[in-house]
């Protein structure tokens, strides 16, 4: 792998072990209200500075990290495998299984993303397992179109044929034989994902329908102090800072794992 | 011909898939599902029209036989709280919504497509590098947060255009540029492996050889057979483009359907949510269309072997 992918892989751990440590590195309550000191600009007491009700913006970003990330890695895990096991079932099995499952996976990819995340999120009772639910109940669709795709070319190789003349069963060769040749695909795959959930999960937090207050995410400390943006604007900053330096990690760690992978740009994108 | 009406055939079964979603999905909100449809403002005799024919005691299918009935006379219900009809404000606010996405294509494809084929021409050095690290930063920013330091800068620091309203040109900029960014990020992606793809191509090294000059290969060979991908991309990118006017649109205070939608949203106002949901999976499933048919057209190739796509 690349230095960008090296660097990214790097400071994606980073953000995510110091989101998970907060407890033991920051000495504010990420919850307390401190009004004495509202709307401070950084300073060496709050590094990040602090929001309109006085709580330090570094201690919520760290505890938002946990929530942001925690969520979109398992929103990228849970799509990704829903999504692997419809697309090896469909796509080996073929005939009317395949038709009915794809008609449902182009049934959810036809509508905007983003949108029916919304339409799934506001029909749940609000909290961040809303968001988990509504990101992977969109997201599984492209990872079993991506998989079916991918086995529809395997299962015409040789090494298919070879494995049914010595007697494999379909089971058998579904799982030991055309499962690990997609795991590279369904990683790189979930890997450039995991950039976008980043933002779906920003985004549906921005709009309140993730963790409610006082629970910290980036998305949702960017929508509470949207009115400060002119007197505070540190505390619009330094969350989106977190969403988009997350994201675009994400994002650069798929491409090079691509790479790495030799997955051609087409398959995945 | 027949490939147009083909595709307009396929289109019934994909809206009777899209409207059985919204309708589950508006089963499953909290409280009455008649109300959840029309609103529990509505005049009584219409509740009870419409109690009839979607009735609550009847089996899921008439019932959703009774929603496919009320969509198709371009009943959306009512708001639950202004008790206006979401038809009729959806009809008034579309036309700004539309404003925007065309301003934001109209600055993100000439962008998109001009940087992508630069990052191509220069691939691997400086110049594709810095392209490409912008283009995964573009598709990467929360529209939101960019939308809001645009905003912070222009308008609020150097008091260059209103932060927000839905006028003229000066609201429009703002907005259209904080959407054009992610679109002109995936312009630049798309365009730049397409181009590299073409320029390994046999027909381009007989171009060369030929005595074509680097121009004439760039704009007639390259740019022309580029194009197609590229178009297939701006109309996804336009027709997903609610996606992100719900929150665009909201921070510029912009009227369209995205910040009608989102005020639905903290409302929990449900007919609003989901005769927006509804709208913009029709506009997205017609430009999908829109982009088949153009590629039909476009391209003989597909023509030739892709009539089932």
């Amino acid at each position: 792998m690349g230095l960008t992918g090296k660097i990214s892989a790097t400071l994606l751990l980073a953000v995510f072990l110091l989101s998970w440590a907060a407890p033991l590195l920051v000495p504010y309550d990420p919850d307390a209200i401190d009004l004495d000191s509202l709307r401070q600009p950084p300073s060496a007491r709050h590094i990040l500075g602090t929001d309109n009700k006085g709580r330090d913006i570094l201690s919520r970003i760290l505890y938002g990290g946990k929530i942001s990330i925690s969520i979109s890695l398992l929103a990228a895990f849970v799509s990704m495998t829903i999504g692997f096991a419809i697309g090896l079932v469909s796509g080996y099995a073929g005939g009317r299984v395949d038709t009915a499952l794809m008609a449902l996976v182009d049934l959810i990819l036809s509508f905007p993303a983003f949108l029916l995340a919304i339409g799934i999120s506001i029909v749940l009772p609000t909290g961040i397992y809303t968001v988990l639910t509504a990101i992977s109940s969109v997201g599984w669709a492209s990872f079993a179109r991506l998989i079916r795709g991918h086995v529809l070319s395997l299962k015409e190789s040789a090494f298919v044929e070879a494995a049914r003349a010595l007697g494999c069963g379909n089971a058998r060769i579904v799982i030991i034989h055309l499962l690990p040749q997609c795991v590279p695909l369904a990683f790189v795959m979930a890997g450039l994902k995991a950039g976008g959930y980043i933002l779906t999960e920003a985004g549906l937090s921005f709009l309140g329908l993730g963790a409610q207050p006082p629970t910290a995410t980036w998305g949702s400390m960017i929508s509470a102090s949207r009115v400060f943006i002119n007197s505070a604007p540190w505390m619009v900053l330094f969350p989106g800072i977190m969403i988009a330096l997350s994201a675009i990690c994400f994002n650069l760690l798929g491409d090079a794992m691509k790479e790495k992978y030799d997955v051609t740009a087409r398959e995945v994108s | 011909m027949l490939f147009i009406l083909r595709r307009f055939v396929l289109l019934l079964p994909l809206l009777l898939g899209i409207t059985f979603i919204t309708f589950m999905l508006t089963r499953a909100l909290p409280g009455d599902p008649v109300f959840n449809i029309v609103g529990e403002r509505s005049s009584p005799e219409v509740i009870e029209k419409i109690r009839r024919e979607i009735g609550a005691d009847q089996g899921v299918l008439r019932q959703y036989g009774g929603y496919v009935a009320l969509l198709s006379q371009g009943e959306l219900g009512r708001s639950l709280f202004t008790n206006r009809n979401v038809a009729d404000d959806i009809r008034v606010k579309f036309p700004n919504t539309l404003r925007l996405a065309v301003a934001s294509m109209l600055i993100a494809a000439p962008l998109g497509v001009l940087l992508g084929f630069i990052s191509a021409r220069r691939k691997g050095r400086p110049a594709d590098r810095m392209i490409t690290l912008l283009s995964v930063s573009g598709i990467s920013l929360p529209v939101f947060w960019s939308g809001l330091l645009l905003m912070l800068f222009f308008s609020l620091r150097l008091r260059l255009l209103p932060p927000s309203g839905t006028g003229g040109l000066p609201y429009l900029i703002l907005p259209a540029l904080t959407l054009s960014l992610p679109a002109i990020a995936t312009l630049v992606r798309v365009t730049r492996v397409t181009v590299i793809d073409l320029l390994d191509t046999p027909f381009i090294r007989t171009a060369r050889a030929k005595g074509v000059s680097e121009a004439a290969i760039s704009l007639v060979h390259i740019l022309k057979n580029a194009l197609i991908p590229v178009i297939t991309v701006i109309g996804l990118e336009f027709g997903s483009y609610l996606n992100g006017a719900v929150l665009t649109e909201t921070i510029f205070g912009w009227d369209g359907i995205g910040r009608y939608a989102m005020e639905g949203i903290i409302k929990r106002d449900y007919p609003v949510i989901m005769g927006c949901l509804l709208i913009g999976t029709l506009v997205f499933v017609l430009m999908n269309l829109i982009v088949d048919i153009i590629y039909h057209y476009a391209d003989p190739r597909v023509r030739l072997h892709g009539t089932d796509r």
